[in-house]
Parts: structure tokens; sequence; C-alpha cells
């Protein structure tokens, strides 16, 4: 995912400074990671550069300077381009869960008190974001971002679940290979 | 305080069981599991398919009484109480909500949830006053008057929890409740479970195989061939 | 042919591995078929015997042709109480023959094939009971009789096959709605409405109005053989007052329900009014038998009495000796004990019946802490409260009938004990219906909780 077009696309609803995108951006995507200052403020400048943005005026309002932005005719084409384009389902498989299994596996360590620390922890993050979620007056932004995470920690869960009961074939496999 | 008030302290836990051990014929459904539940906390009972999870809850509830092992609520030992006595106590200081079942079908939802407060002694309108309440805050609406098969799963579902709490129970056991609704369906009577028990106080018993689920608890124990496996340590 | 000897296997495979419920509810078919089996024999070996021929039982009771068709009457009406004791017994663990029958449709049989199945498992179990009832009826009508004709070979052959056929054909019958749809199990059975019961009272009736002039005309100017007529008009009674019977049952459970559910102000008559209004043909059939038998003992009761005071009366005209008189009122009397005994057998065969059905939400209450005492009181409820206007009304039927007879031949005279009928056969449904509530401790296991 791109923060070229996350800009693009707060830039969409009218033109706006580089603090005000970093805000509207942490609260439009909670539980994502926040966005530094001074990454929105190179994108913004490569925007320009690609002729997908442009500067729309300089205000002051009495504190520092301020560069507002604004979306180009081809930076609207290239928005549209990409939210209507699929994303790849997973094109590579990379989980770090199965692969310090079976390095623990090579090492000779204990894969099985692995997964149930690992579980152990999932659920304690599972239990976090429902409490975040389920806190009274909680947006519902908030609420499908939490959704989307406890879904994917649910799915490592029930893969682990598989992956502890076939632990002595996946051994004996990965030791004679 | 004194202490030999063992009932109103907090570090004692509301209820607790010992090496529990239960047979179905054959089969030993627990094999020792010792489990404590304290006031007003929610705990998830997780594990695979047989491995105990719905005989705990009947051993622990008082529905079924163990082989062997102890049953202690608010310091009273459950298995030295006669039938009728358990009875009550289901009645008056537990409530139970199954994946299916619990709603009488020939009853409305509103006269389902009103049963347990006819059985404490109420009158009938007063009841079904209180149960309406009930049903509001679970957000069912206008669906008092249906009878359970009449209704959605979900909001049959509701009704069952309204019929749980509007005794005020000390403890709800909870067996699957979303076992039969759809993911949606299942968030909102999750959320409903969690805030009201966490409003009022009451501690929750649910047993259940799906970690969505069992994350709304603030503790889980999960077992394994009928005893309680130990959870991972996490560095 | 071979597509029914694989049905056969598969339908003996099935009960083979069925549980404790289905015998009894095969059990109870056979025994039910072999009663009615006996009473149609006796009524078809009575109704062969050519005139003139003494019948050297009873005091020769059956030998007049009056008296006798009299007798065969009353031997069909009380075959009224067996098949409604019958149709209860085929619903014994019916709902799991259903769920398994839906399996084999789900596995892929034809709705003919389980058709098939069940019409041989009800059939099968009608054969067995009717075989035992002809060899022991032919074994006594041997004894009794030695020259049968062949027309009463030819009756006797008619029930003995007819019996399980017409139960066969039942049980393929109660089966429509499973095999309308295999996902039968989860099926949630539509109220009955009552419907049926009421068109069949009506064509009953109509049948009856149509018949019962002929038969009146024709018993003066016959002879003394038994004709058509008669047998149809008893025929058309038995159906009118069957039917009409079971839709008063019902329809008083249904107005007892919905006036008691709006009332109720505790646990137990609310949930077995709730119950009533919910289904109120459920119990309809059993309940229709106890109004029937109420009407009868109590129309019994008052023509007895007159018919014994004008007997009295005129003691010392009459040549014939008395007992000729009395042992057709006690050979009655009789008749109507065993309809009562049959159908109160029929009244707990269908609360244990509704027991095991609901045991899986009798388990669930339990659980919730509903006191079993509730639950055994609204067990009693749901047949005590349509029961007793029911009941008011048989009796006030019966009593109708009565002081018709006794205006019509006595001095207008009415005997008290006629009035307890009602109220000693209430007493006696109750009885029963508590004999059922041991079942309850036993079918509300926490056991049932598990696999919901």
């Amino acid at each position: 995912m791109s923060t070229r077009h996350i800009l693009l696309g707060l830039l969409a609803s009218g033109p706006s400074h580089g603090y005000d995108l970093k805000r509207r951006h942490d609260e439009r995507f909670p539980q994502a990671r926040p966005l530094a200052y001074g990454q929105v403020y190179t994108t913004l400048q490569r925007l320009v550069r690609d002729g997908l943005a442009e500067v729309d005026g300089t205000a002051s309002d009495g504190g520092p300077e301020r560069t507002a932005y604004r979306p180009t005719e081809a930076g609207a084409r290239e928005l549209a381009r990409w939210a209507g384009e699929i994303a790849p389902p997973a094109p590579f498989v990379t989980n770090e869960i199965f692969t310090k299994v079976v390095v623990s596996i090579l090492t000779g360590g204990d894969a099985g008190t692995y997964l149930l620390a690992q579980r152990t922890a999932h659920m304690e993050r599972m239990r976090e974001l429902t409490a975040v979620k389920t806190a009274p007056g909680t947006d519902l932004t908030t609420v499908l971002s939490a959704d989307y995470a406890l879904n994917h920690l649910d799915a490592d869960l029930r893969w682990m679940a598989t992956t502890a009961a076939r632990l002595t074939t996946l051994t004996a496999e990965v030791r004679t290979a | 305080m004194t202490n030999g008030d063992t009932t109103g302290n907090a570090a004692q836990p509301l209820l607790a069981s010992r090496g529990l051990v239960k047979a179905h014929g054959r089969t030993e459904a627990l094999r020792g599991a010792s489990v404590e539940l304290r006031a007003g906390e929610i705990l998830a009972v997780t594990g695979a398919s047989g491995s105990g999870k719905s005989t705990l809850l009947h051993c622990l509830a008082g529905i079924v009484r163990p082989d062997a092992g102890s049953v202690t609520y608010a310091g009273r030992r459950l298995e030295e109480l006669p039938e009728k006595r358990l009875s009550e106590l289901r009645r008056t200081d537990f409530g139970v909500v199954f994946q299916f079942g619990q709603l009488i079908p020939e009853l409305t939802a509103l006269d389902n949830v009103a049963l347990p407060l006819m059985l404490a002694g109420a009158g009938r309108v007063e009841a079904r006053a209180r149960a309406g309440e009930w049903l509001e805050r679970f957000g069912v609406r206008g669906q008092e008057e249906l009878r359970p098969g009449a209704m959605s799963g979900g909001q049959a579902q509701r009704a069952s929890l309204a019929r749980a709490l509007v005794t005020g129970p000390k403890v709800v056991f909870a067996d699957e409740p979303t076992g039969a609704l759809d993911s949606l369906s299942a968030e909102q009577v999750m959320t409903a479970l969690a805030h009201t028990a966490r409003e009022s106080g009451t501690a929750v018993l649910l047993v259940t195989h799906d970690a969505q689920v069992a994350a709304y608890a603030d503790r889980e124990v999960r077992l394994r061939d009928g005893a309680v496996a130990p959870l991972g340590v996490t560095a | 042919m071979s597509t029914v000897v694989s049905d056969v296997r598969l339908a003996r495979q099935l009960v083979r591995g069925s549980d404790r419920r289905e015998w009894w509810r095969l059990a109870l078919t056979a025994a039910g078929a072999a009663l009615a089996t006996g009473f149609a024999l006796a009524a078809v070996a009575l109704a062969s015997v050519p005139s003139g021929f003494t019948v050297s039982v009873f005091h020769g009771l059956a030998s007049q042709p009056g008296t006798r068709s009299g007798v065969i009457a009353g031997l069909l009406l009380v075959l009224v109480p067996v098949l409604a004791f019958l149709g209860q017994c085929t619903r014994i663990g019916a709902v799991h023959r259903d769920r398994r029958l839906a399996a084999l449709r789900l596995a892929g049989a034809t709705p003919w094939q389980v058709r098939r199945i069940a019409a041989l498992e009800t059939g099968l179990a009608c054969l067995v009971g009717s075989a035992v009832a002809t060899v022991f009826s032919v074994l006594l009508l041997l004894r009794l009789w030695n020259g049968p004709t062949a027309l009463t070979w030819a009756g006797i052959a008619l029930v003995a096959v007819g019996v399980p056929v017409l139960g066969a054909a039942a049980g393929a019958l109660a089966l429509r709605r499973v095999v309308a749809s295999p996902l039968g199990w989860v099926r949630r059975v539509a109220p009955r409405t009552g419907r049926g019961p009421g068109t069949l009272f009506l064509c009953g009736l109509v049948l009856l109005a149509a018949v019962a002039p002929l038969a009146m005309s024709s018993g003066h100017s016959a002879g003394d053989r038994v004709h058509w007529q008669g047998p149809l008009t008893v025929f058309s009674l038995v159906v009118a007052l069957g039917a009409g019977a079971v839709w008063l049952a019902g329809a008083t459970a249904r107005f007892t329900g919905r006036l008691l559910a709006e009332r109720a102000g505790t646990a137990a008559p609310l949930l077995a009014a709730e119950r009533l209004r919910d289904d109120p043909y459920a119990p309809a059939r059993t309940h229709a038998a106890v109004l029937v038998v109420t009407v009868a003992g109590t129309a019994f009761l008052c023509i007895r009495h007159a018919m014994l005071t004008e007997l009295r009366t005129r003691e010392w005209h009459l040549g014939a000796d008395m007992a000729y008189y009395t042992t057709g009122l006690d050979l009655t009397a009789a008749a109507v004990l065993v309809a009562l005994a049959i159908t109160l057998c029929g009244l707990a065969v269908g609360t244990a019946e509704s027991l095991t059905t609901r045991r899986r939400a009798l388990a669930a209450q339990v659980a919730a802490g509903v006191p079993r005492t509730v639950l055994n009181r609204a067990l009693l409820l749901e047949t005590a409260l349509p029961l007793a206007p029911a009941l008011l009304l048989a009796g006030v039927g019966g009593m109708a009938v009565g002081t018709w007879y006794s205006s019509l031949t006595g001095d207008g005279s009415l005997p008290w004990t006629a009035l307890l009928v009602a109220p000693a056969v209430y007493g006696s449904c109750l009885l029963a219906a508590a004999t059922a509530l041991p079942l309850l401790g036993r079918s509300v296991r926490p056991g049932e909780l598990r696999y919901v």
C-alpha cells in the first residue's frame, strides 16, 4: 500500500497542508501505523514532481507558513485507477510464525512451546482489540479496523492450532529432508 | 470486615472447582479440572471439541454432579446441596445461555424473559414490565410478542441473554452462545453480554471454541482432554 | 419385486438399530392392532351368523337378529378408542423416525421408497398384532361354533389382512410432510387448523342423514337378516362421532388455551395454556376418545336405569328370563369400561410421548432452574385444562341422550350415578397423565444438553 495514494485520496476532498493530512490520516485509519510528518512532506514533494499534485497556495494564519496542495487532473486519474485495481491476493506467503516453527525444528528447539506462547500473545492482542472496539462510543472506522486485525489474528490462531496438532509429522518431514 | 468472611473477599474466587472428574459412559469428559472464577470477571473456557468444556460448565453450574472433585460457590459446596436447593440456586444466583433451546418455543419472547421473575414470585404484569425493559436493553424491539421460532437467531439469542440476566444473577453460564449465529449477530450478542455483565458486576463463564468470542473475556482457561492445559508464557 | 425386498431389508436394519422408544412404538402398535383385529373379528363373526342359528353364549343374546346387530354396533363403537390408541402409538418416537427417514431422503432415497419403508415398518408391526389376534380368535371361534360359514372365513381373512394394510397406509400418510421436504428434521410443523376433523365431522353427518332414514324404514319391512344400511349407519355414526369429538376436543383446547394464556398469573398455567394455544390439536385424538367414552358412559347409565325400571314393572308379564336383558346391559357396561381403559392407556402414552419429544427443551428448563414441580404441574394442567370444559359438554351430551331415551320409554327418572361419570373419567384421566410424571424426572437429564 502506498503513502502516495493515501495522500492523494485525502487531498481529493479538498486542498490540505502536510500537517492536516497527517492528522486526518491518523484519524481515518486508527490502529494503523501513524504517518511520520517527514514522510508526508517528502511524499507531497514527489507527487508535485510527478505532476499528480500541485501547490494550491500558502497561508500563515498568524502561525508558521503552510503550503496547501491539491491533486491535478492526472492525479485524480491515477487515484481512480489505483482504487479500482484489485489487491493481489497473497502473492507471496510470508509467514513469520511458520518460519520460526521450521527454524525451531531444524535447530532442535521446542516448537510446541513456542506456538503456545505465540498463541497466548495473539489472544492477549485480540482481547485488547476487542476492548477497543466494544468501548462505548467507538466509531465504526475503529470497529472495522479492529475487526480486520481480529479476523487475521483469528486466522493465525486456527493455523497455529492445526500446526501444533501436526508437529510430530512436521518434525519428521523437516528433519529427513 | 473480618477474616472469617470469605464470601465477600475479593481475593477469594466466587466459584471454584477442584479436581473435577466426570465420565459419560466409558468416555471421561473431565479428568481433574480445577478452575476459578472471580466475582465480576468474564472467563473464557476454550478447547477443541470433546475437550470437556460443556461438561465443566454443567458441573460448575450445578446442573451435573461430578463423579469426583468439588465445586465451591460463595463458600458453599455444591455437591452437598440437595437437588432442590441446586435448582433454586440456578434460578436465583445463576443464569444460563445455551447455543439453542433455553427459550420455550410456545411462549412469546416477553413471557420467556418474564418466566424467571414469575418463578421468583413476581406477578405476571410486573414480570412482563421488567422483562420488556430487559428486552429493550438488548435491542429486541417490536418483537416482544413473537415466539422464538418466528425470530431471527440473533434476536432469539438476545432474548435468551435477557432471560439469563433478568433476575440479576451473580454468575452467567454461556455455552457457545454464538454457535448458531453469523459473525455480525455474534458480535452484537457478545457485546451486549460483555457490557451488561461489566455494568452489573456479573461474572460470566463463557464456553467457546471461537477465539474471537473468547477475546471478549478478561481471562482464558484452556481445556485439553478434560483437564486445564497450560497457557504459553510470553517472554 | 427386488426393490420391495431391499426395502424390507432396509426397514429391518433401521428397526434393529433403533433405540428403546422405537421398540415401544412397535410393541404398542402391535398391541393396538391386535385389539382392533379382535373387536373387528368378533363383529364379523357375529354378523356372518346365519339367521335362526342359536349362539349359546351370553344367554342367547346374540341369537336374536335385533340384539345381535346391537352387539355388532357396540363392538364397532369400541373400535373408535382402539383406533385412537393406535394412532397415538404410531406417534411414539415419531420425531426420531421422521429424522431418520429424512436422512434417508438426503442420502438419495426416492419419496416412494421412504414411504414404502415407513409403511412396511408400521404395517409389519400391525401384521404381527393382527396375526396373533386372528389365531386366538379363530381358536376361540372353533370352540364355540363348529360350523362357520364361508362368509365368516372371508370376513376373518378380510379383517386379518385389512388391519395391517390400513396401518401401513396410515404410516405412509403420516409421513407426507417429511417426504415433501428431505430437510424434514429442521421442520417446524405448522399448527393444525382443525379444519380436517371439522370437515370429516360434516361429511359423517351428511352420510348419516342420508343413510339413517333408509335404515329406519328397512328395519321394519325386512326380515331377520342384517342389511347393509345398518352397518353403514353405524359406520357414518362412528365417523361423525369420532371426527366431531376430535374437533370438539381441539376447539375446547384452543379456547381454554386462549382464555388462560392471557390471564395466567403464575408459571405453570402459563406454560400449559401457551402449549394448548400453540397446538390445540396435538392431544385432540386421545381427548376425543375420552369424550366419546364419557358420552357413551353417561348415556348408558341413563338407558340402563330406564330399561331396568321398565323391566321391573313388567317383570311378571315377561316370559323370558331377566338374565337375557341384564346380560346385554352388563356386556355393554364391560364394553364401555374396556373402551375407557384403552383410552386411558392412549392418554398415558400420549403424555409420555409429548415428554420424550420435548426432552431437550425440558432439560434446558431444568438447567435454568425451573423447578420440576412447575413442569409437573404444567404437564398435568395440559390435560386438566382442556378436558374440564370438554368433559362438561360430554356429560351434558350424554345426559341429553339419556333423558331423551328415558322420556321415550319410561317414567323419565334419571340415575344420579350418571352425573358421576364425567368427574370419574376426569379423575382417571389426570391419574393416567400423572403416570408419565416419573418419566419427566428420567428424561430430563443434562445429557440432553450436549450436542445441541
